[in-house]
């Protein structure tokens, strides 16, 4: 379409060329009219070639524009793409990082990330609680703010300074009987420049497991002691009646006796050992079968009472055969009331009295049998140690021998076993009781309905 | 070893026994303890030539039997023998810092124990 101002033009530049023509043709006009005319044609002409001129400008620029345009909109569209694809890494990396922050936070041991200024960048709820802060709000503070332990810190800023990439401490954080032992796991993180660019530190609590190694040391300790010492009686008495040095018969015979006994309790000892290691691992073969206590507990007091005997010790049994039957190993039952009946006479002066008691507690469904004693009694600080492997009431040492078993294994059958429960009550110098409880065949048929 | 008197000390009454009747039989006098505590109080009383501990016994043990024997004036140059189950060496170190002159394991041989006796009075004369 036709800008208007060319039309506009146009027309009197027609009109002026058409009277320009006819002048000229008709004869009648003279050379000032021709002149005139000529002039005008020539302005109109003028300004007709100048708006071309411009109309052709506003073209190129219309052009230019065009084109500007449209470089712009690919460079926006390109943007755009650009920004899309922002977009869509930014959501990846939320998402990883929430993956990340996931797993940490998941993880039970202490996580802490630090930066190249030793500043903390994230921790989880498990460090909040063993460094007691609000994990919340420690975006960027210093790490020597927030933990106590400067020999924690040190190791950080270490680790980061010297770029080491895995390194394992073990830190003890605590004091007094509140220590915790813990590995402490610095790794340093490396950018895409192999520049140290952040720290994680792990902190896993191995205080159970040094416990759990301790304890091991300790019995095997303890059980090494205790087969040693028969042994060594064994042994020096064997080379002493090998050298001749027994000098009579009576002698001879003493020291084959003693050879005798101390062969009997290393074999007592390592027969225990082997029931509560076969306890305790689950291999040991139970025969369950509905049993009376009462009838049990007859038969160990008719063993005991030539031993009690020796030490003119009364046994008095006043359990009645009731109806108390219970689920349990015949054999391990009776080891459990000889055990018991077997320390209450060792522990009760000659001319004491030990008396077992049976009942059935209809209120828990139980039966319970208790054996009682007028010994030396049990120092109350001691009392919740009595059924530890090997432990042995330091005071009543002198009063007799014993592997220190022989109540762990108890305690093993009745509750391991048999998920029953041993208890103990005493005092000193006038004596104690001890008992089991064992759940009621009635009982158990509830339980498992 | 005339007039040579040992102090033996062990809560198992048939090593005390059997250690008693060895060094008997060899002439020495022998005194008998069955704790740390009492050994203690008969070192005191008795000064033995030398001591045949176990180390682990009720009251002092053995070597807490060796250290107090040290901080005692007039019987601090007693040697001691320990006896152990339990298989711990001690360092030389406190081996001659609590002058315990030996650590024999359980099971040991009567005999032996017995030489390193007679060693150790022969050297503490000729010192």
């Amino acid at each position: 379409m036709l800008d208007k101002r060319y039309i506009i033009l146009a027309i009197p530049l027609g009109l002026i060329c058409l009277l320009l023509c006819a002048a000229v043709l008709l004869g009648g006009t003279n050379t000032l009219e021709i002149l005139a005319c000529l002039a005008a044609f020539g302005v109109t002409a003028g300004l007709f070639w100048y708006l071309l001129m411009e109309r052709r400008a506003i073209d190129v620029q219309v052009e230019s524009l065009k084109n500007d345009y449209k470089h712009q909109r690919d460079k926006a569209s390109q943007s755009c793409k650009e920004s899309k694809d922002l977009r869509l890494a930014v959501q990846l990396l939320k998402r990883q990082k929430r993956n990340t922050e996931a797993i940490i936070y998941s993880i039970p041991d202490v996580v802490i990330v630090t930066d190249t200024g030793d500043r903390l960048l994230m921790a989880n709820e498990p460090a909040g609680e063993f460094f007691d802060f609000d994990v919340k709000k420690i975006m960027l503070k210093p790490l020597e703010e927030l933990v106590e332990k400067k020999e924690l810190v040190r190791l950080v800023k270490n680790s980061r300074t010297t770029r080491v990439r895995h390194v394992k401490h073990e830190l003890q954080f605590g004091s007094g009987d509140n220590i915790l032992t813990c590995n402490c796991i610095i790794s340093c993180i490396f950018d895409d420049a192999d520049q140290v660019c952040g720290v994680v530190t792990i902190l896993h609590d191995i205080t159970r497991e040094k416990e759990i190694s301790q304890m091991k040391n300790e019995f095997v300790s303890h059980v090494s002691h205790e087969l040693k010492t028969p042994l060594a009686s064994i042994t020096a008495y064997a080379e002493m009646l090998v050298d001749g040095e027994a000098a009579d018969e009576k002698t001879r015979n003493e020291f084959y006796s003693i050879i005798q006994s101390q062969a009997q309790r290393l074999n007592r000892l390592i027969e225990d050992i082997l029931s509560i290691s076969r306890i305790e691992s689950g291999l040991i073969k139970v025969n369950k079968e509905p049993v009376s206590t009462a009838l049990i507990v007859r038969d160990a007091v008719q063993m005991i009472k030539s031993y009690a005997a020796e030490k003119d010790i009364k046994v008095e049994d006043q359990t009645a055969v009731v109806f108390d039957q219970v689920n349990a190993d015949k054999d391990m039952v009776s080891q459990v009331v000889i055990n018991l009946l077997s320390n209450a006479v060792k522990y009760t002066p000659n001319g004491g009295k030990v008396t077992v008691n049976s009942e059935v507690d209809e209120s828990r469904q139980v039966v319970r049998v208790t054996i009682t004693d007028t010994g030396v009694g049990i120092p109350p600080e001691e009392q919740s140690y009595i059924f530890d492997k090997f432990y042995r009431v330091k005071a009543n040492n002198k009063c007799a021998k014993g592997t220190g078993l022989g109540l762990n294994l108890v305690k093993q059958i009745v509750e391991r076993v048999h998920e029953g429960q041993v208890f103990v009550k005493s005092e000193v110098g006038k004596g104690s009781s001890f008992g089991f409880e064992l759940p009621l065949i009635v009982a158990e048929k509830t339980i498992e309905k | 070893m005339e007039n040579k008197k040992v102090l033996v000390a062990d809560d198992e009454v048939h090593i005390v026994q059997v250690v008693a009747m060895k060094l008997r039989n060899n002439g020495f006098e022998v005194i008998t303890a069955d704790n740390g505590d009492e050994a203690y109080k008969l070192c005191c009383e008795e000064k033995p030539d030398i001591i045949v501990t176990d180390h682990q016994m009720p009251g002092l043990t053995g070597i807490e039997l060796a250290e107090k024997i040290r901080g005692t004036p007039g019987i601090e140059n007693i040697p001691v023998i320990i006896l152990t189950a339990r298989g711990f060496a001690i360092d030389d170190q406190q081996k001659e810092k609590l002058n315990i002159a030996e650590c024999l394991s359980k099971p040991f041989s009567p005999k032996e124990l017995l030489n390193h006796v007679e060693n150790i009075l022969q050297n503490s004369t000729v010192n």
